[in-house]
């Protein structure tokens, strides 16, 4: 334990392998997540040696979070919350036939993402640490409420659907025991409502049982066939997309690494800033626009070696996969303080160089057989539909073993056909109930901590961090104006 | 209906019967035979990686060796621990189902949370107990508990205490200062330990409460500091923390007292069901790899099951449902349920 690189073993090299391979076939069932392989795996760890489960998660971990995107391309079900952006031009792309050069892309950009992550942990932990120590509530009730901004880019054409969902999704978001007072909310006095309605169920509903009713009723359109002669982007396509990827593989190692947001909404934000500052894209966004699934793919897999800094500088868990990381390790009697980097430097550089093997096997696994998936979306629809039904169910059940979930899913998943068929945008919904629970206890937390409105806003205008978030969200405001987008496109004109 | 058809209803037919069948002989044999002939399902309450899995888990282990039988661990979160302790209970009381769960289902009944709690269940061993220690940040001005309390006395409702939410260790811990000190927090509830250890460490908030164990790496790299520890007598680790109850004498009727973590069964199970466990259980912890485990987590080793682990739990539950209910925090009274209040 005491060689940095006594873990460098060829067994270990295949056990990241193997994660990786299974991490992507869980990562593309909706239910079934990293955090549940994790907490799988974390049983096996008692038996095992530390490298090989180390190994095996990091693997898992990094091909999850890339398998998500499967799913969001091929079936428009995101496997994961971090892969719901993946959906807005993934599914388009598969619509137009070009399912195998969008999974191409994704896996690509994915890989480029780990790395980006990678190299800001290797480079630059400890200050990337120190940045998300200065987050306070404050800073990340600002950062929730630019995610809700998102609304904006992904109402679809009404905005007044997408903004009726969006706020159906962030009411739905107060049911259960209210975190700060312990009182029920809505909870009929059921012992299961007082957990709330996950936000998984509601995705897996939403998107699993909705869509696939969605499709059975429209079972007589023709299927489109995947044109798979060449699925490898164009070169000159990569070339253009490459820095796209690298900002948003940025903001996702740093949204990461902040152990109140994670991949989730790094990869929200992240579309959310490819729209907006994506000059001319080929195609518009939601229509099929490999920037939108470059954005979420290099964000979410970036977040990973983002939620590794806390862990390794500060010793506290960047997200729900390494805090079972730390868990795993508490096991073996390797504890996960501030100064593990200088007691257990073997962690930092183990991790490491995991991640960059996971990388390598992501590129090899992402990149074979897309053929054979792609062939996916052309399975007959009364074929397809029910096995995604039968999916949704199994992996809402997965989630935390609960009946109550599979209710839950089925509920959201008639709602969600019901938005869909009176021309509702659904990813609003998830998106509320994602951020929900942030908004309103990190405001809340703000407004305790700062006894009040008025020292909330002291408190903003005296913190370096958030000013720098209300200068952007200021920015967020203004470009979404109408008068300055017109007078804008007016002065490009002239 | 066609031959193809009548094949399949046949054939059906055969598998169901089988199952049944098998279903029959396995009920019987768990009547007839010794317990226990199957494998035993465990239900970790709180999530994986978290202090409750680990010493379930690491328990599970050597207990299953001492039972001859496989324990199959598995998560069942939410609800402050809820969901499980309401799952296991509606699960038949053949021994077969084992709750790990923490201190929390106490005050289920007072908190409005549950109306199950351990007063349906047996506790087959309190594996140990987490010693709470007040922390403030590095830059923090206070360096005793003394001074931390002065000014709270000062400065009603000033200093910010990161909690946890209610009935969880920060907030009971607060209450307790506040009713026993007469003082005011201001407190700001985070969603778990780490996020409220981390605002202390970023200065967003003033103080906070975690166990012994979670803070230890912290503190001796200089990231905290440890104010005082909830305990009468001194921690051997830390010669130098001054306990509560050295500085103020009232708080000495509290302790021990501080979070912990059990295995349970339905008490309606056959009692030589719970002899077997207990037996078993007891035996695992005894092990000295587990007493090593505990020894490396900073647990403080308990190992009491029937009537001791009862009186310890209910005098947990006398302190902590009387000082939730002096700030305040409870929906009910203990009276309405019969808890005594610690003179």
């Amino acid at each position: 334990m005491e060689e940095i690189f006594s873990y460098f073993t060829l067994a270990n090299i295949l056990w990241v392998a193997v994660g990786v391979l299974a991490g992507i076939y869980i990562g593309a069932i909706p239910g079934l997540s990293v955090t549940m392989a994790a907490s799988l795996l974390i049983g096996m760890t008692f038996d095992w040696d530390t490298g090989s489960a180390l190994a095996l998660m990091m693997g898992v971990y990094m091909g999850g979070v890339y398998g998500g995107s499967r799913a969001a391309i091929l079936l428009n079900i995101p496997g994961a919350p971090a892969a719901v952006a993946t959906t807005f031009d993934g599914y388009p792309l598969a619509k137009k036939g070009e399912a195998g050069k969008a999974i191409a892309v994704s896996t690509i950009i994915s890989v480029l993402g780990g790395l980006v992550g990678l190299v800001i942990l290797l480079a630059a932990a400890p200050a990337v640490g120190k940045l998300a120590l200065g987050f306070g509530p404050k800073d990340y009730f600002l950062l929730v409420v630019m995610g809700l901004f998102l609304v904006g880019s992904l109402g679809g054409k009404s905005m007044a659907k997408g903004m009726f969902t969006a706020a159906m999704g962030l009411m739905l978001a107060v049911v259960g025991t209210d975190p700060i007072t312990g009182l029920g909310r809505f909870t009929f006095g059921n012992t299961n409502m007082r957990s709330g309605i996950s936000y998984i169920t509601v995705m897996i509903g939403v998107f699993g049982i909705g869509e696939a009713l969605m499709q059975l009723q429209h079972r007589e359109e023709p299927i489109v066939k995947q044109k798979l002669n060449s699925v490898r982007p164009p070169r000159s396509t990569l070339k253009k997309l490459i820095p796209l990827g690298i900002r948003s593989a940025i903001i996702g190692t740093i949204v990461g690494a902040l152990p109140g947001a994670g991949g989730d909404i790094a990869a929200l934000l992240s579309y959310d800033v490819a729209k907006r500052t994506t000059k001319e894209p080929e195609v518009p966004f939601g229509e099929g626009a490999f920037e939108g699934v470059v954005a979420p793919e290099a964000a979410n897999n970036a977040a990973v070696g983002g939620a590794l800094i806390p862990m390794l500088t500060l010793g506290i868990p960047g997200d729900s996969v390494t805090a079972i990381m730390m868990g795993a390790l508490t096991v073996h009697g390797v504890r996960c303080g501030p100064m593990i980097m200088s007691s257990q430097p073997w962690l930092f550089y183990t991790l490491a160089w995991m991640l960059a093997v996971a990388c390598v096997f992501l590129l090899i696994f992402g990149m074979s057989g897309i053929r054979v998936f792609a062939k996916l979306v052309e399975v007959p629809r009364e074929i397809l539909m029910p096995l995604i039904i039968v999916i949704s169910i199994v992996g809402s059940y997965a989630i935390t073993n609960n009946v109550m979930d599979v209710i839950w899913t089925v509920v959201f998943g008639i709602v969600g056909y019901l938005l869909k068929y009176y021309g509702f945008p659904v990813a609003p919904l998830v998106l509320g109930l994602i951020l929900g629970p942030n908004l309103e206890l990190n405001f809340r937390r703000a407004m305790i901590s700062a006894g009040g409105a008025a020292g909330l806003v002291k408190d903003i205008f005296t913190s370096p961090v958030s000013l720098v978030l209300v200068v952007i969200l200021g920015m967020l405001v203004v470009s979404q104006v109408k008068i300055a987008q017109g007078s804008a496109a007016s002065g490009q004109k002239k | 209906m066609s031959k193809t058809k009548k094949w399949i209803v046949a054939l059906l037919l055969v598998i169901s019967t089988i199952v049944a069948v098998q279903e029959v002989i396995k009920t019987a044999r768990m009547y007839l035979e010794e317990y226990p002939s199957n494998d035993i399902n465990a239900y970790v309450a709180w999530g994986a990686g978290g202090a409750t899995d680990i010493m379930g888990r690491t328990l599970s282990i050597y207990a299953a060796k001492e039972l001859g039988v496989d324990i199959v661990v598995q998560n069942k979160t939410g609800a402050s621990g809820a969901i499980a302790t309401e799952f296991v209970r509606k699960q038949p009381a053949d021994g077969y189902n084992i709750l790990y769960n923490a201190e929390n289902p106490t005050l289920y009944k007072v908190l409005n949370i549950s109306p199950i709690d351990y007063s349906e269940y047996e506790p087959i061993i309190l594996i140990g107990q987490q010693m709470p220690v007040v922390v403030v940040g590095e830059h923090s001005p206070y360096h005793s508990i003394s001074e931390l309390i002065e000014s709270a006395r000062k400065h009603p409702g000033k200093i910010k205490l990161s909690t946890t939410g209610i009935g969880a260790l920060p907030g009971n811990v607060a209450a307790m200062l506040e009713s026993t000190s007469d003082v005011t927090f201001n407190q700001v509830p985070f969603g778990g330990d780490a996020d409220a250890l981390t605002a202390v460490m970023g200065g967003h908030t003033d103080v906070s409460v975690i166990n012994y164990s979670a803070a230890v790496d912290y503190a001796r790299e200089g990231k905290i500091r440890i104010l005082t520890v909830l305990n009468n007598e001194r921690l051997a680790s830390e010669p130098n923390v001054e306990t509560i109850s050295e500085v103020y004498p009232e708080y000495g009727k509290y302790f021990p007292w501080g979070p912990f973590i059990g295995a349970f069964v339905d008490k309606d199970c056959p009692e030589k069901v719970k002899e077997t466990l207990a037996k078993a259980f007891r035996n695992a912890w005894e092990t000295p790899e587990f007493q090593q485990f505990l020894a490396d987590s900073d647990v403080i080793p308990l190992g009491y099951s029937g009537d001791e682990a009862r009186a310890y739990i209910e005098k947990w539950q006398q302190v902590t449902a009387w000082i939730l209910h002096d700030v305040g925090q409870t929906t009910v009274s203990p009276a309405e349920y019969g808890i005594q209040r610690i003179e």
